[in-house]
């Protein structure tokens, strides 16, 4: 798993930070575009974007009066990953517990104990 | 675990249901027998040269799985409940190459009987993470609103882009 994965998380642990990047998905916009559709002063919106670009899921343009943001997408596809991995190992850990419980029972049967009318 | 280290973070939840045609008893027991554990534990042709569970509340886990190529992942956790033969509740957390933990998951898995078979409902929720971004989310009280799987979908067609 990667290191920064938790960074990634953090980052996104939060409504208002997962609505910004869902706005820059449609393309980028500044700091003030952003800050429009809260109810929520500029520097708290800043704040939101230096959690977001420490964990480097958007970048700002260094236009001193612009500075867009935009997202970049490799964090979230760790966290993809992450979930579709988690889900895999249960699904597979799953899967070996259902063949580890036939054998158990099949062996059961064989020597005589377990099920009542084995063969 | 260092969980001084580790803060709340999440509501979402990854929930796995399953019937496995084997009694209750028999299921119960494949998860508290450190033997049958490692029998079963990880991916498709994982090992886990280490297994060893406590099955009481407050027991240990630390399991060390390893993959085909040799690689080792060791994970540890605590029983917060073990109620034969209908339910086990255990946190557990991954571990990073130093040894500490990354995130801690809150796992509950719940048996009943449904004719025979054996009905089994996971439910795994991260409750804390490793912040290295602590300092920058201090006060973060919001829950996840989605889940981790619509998390998921949004961000995969994000990560087309």
């Amino acid at each position: 798993m990667p290191d920064h994965l938790s960074t990634t998380l953090a980052a996104l642990a939060d409504p208002t930070r997962r609505a910004i990047l869902a706005r820059l998905s449609a393309g980028q916009a500044t700091v003030t575009e952003l800050a429009a559709p809260f109810s929520m002063s500029m520097p708290a919106v800043s704040r939101h974007l230096k959690v977001l670009e420490h964990a480097g899921l958007i970048t700002r343009g260094r236009e001193a009066q612009w500075r867009p943001c935009r997202i970049t997408a490799a964090p979230l596809k760790d966290v993809a990953d992450w979930v579709a991995h988690y889900r895999k190992f249960w699904m597979d850990s799953f899967d070996r517990l259902d063949d580890y419980l036939r054998d158990v029972q099949k062996k059961g049967k064989k020597h005589g104990h377990g099920k009542p009318h084995g063969k | 675990m260092a969980t001084g280290n580790l803060m709340a973070s999440s509501e979402q939840e990854l929930v796995l249901t399953r019937v496995f045609d084997a009694p209750r008893k028999l299921v119960f027991k494949a998860w508290t027998d450190p033997k049958c554990v490692a029998v079963w534990w990880g991916p498709h042709r994982f090992t886990n040269p280490v297994c060893e569970l406590d099955a009481r509340p407050g027991g240990a886990i630390r399991i060390h799985m390893r993959d085909p190529t040799g690689i080792v992942y060791p994970m540890t956790g605590i029983f917060q409940e073990v109620i034969e033969p209908e339910r086990i509740v255990f946190t557990s957390a991954a571990l990073d190459d130093k040894g500490n933990p990354m995130f801690e998951v809150l796992t509950t898995v719940t048996f009943s009987e449904q004719g025979g078979k054996t009905k089994q409902i996971m439910r795994a929720r991260v409750i804390k993470m490793t912040p290295q971004a602590a300092p920058y989310i201090a006060g973060m009280e919001q829950g996840w609103t989605e889940s981790l799987e619509r998390l998921a979908a949004f961000v995969a067609t994000q990560a087309k882009e």
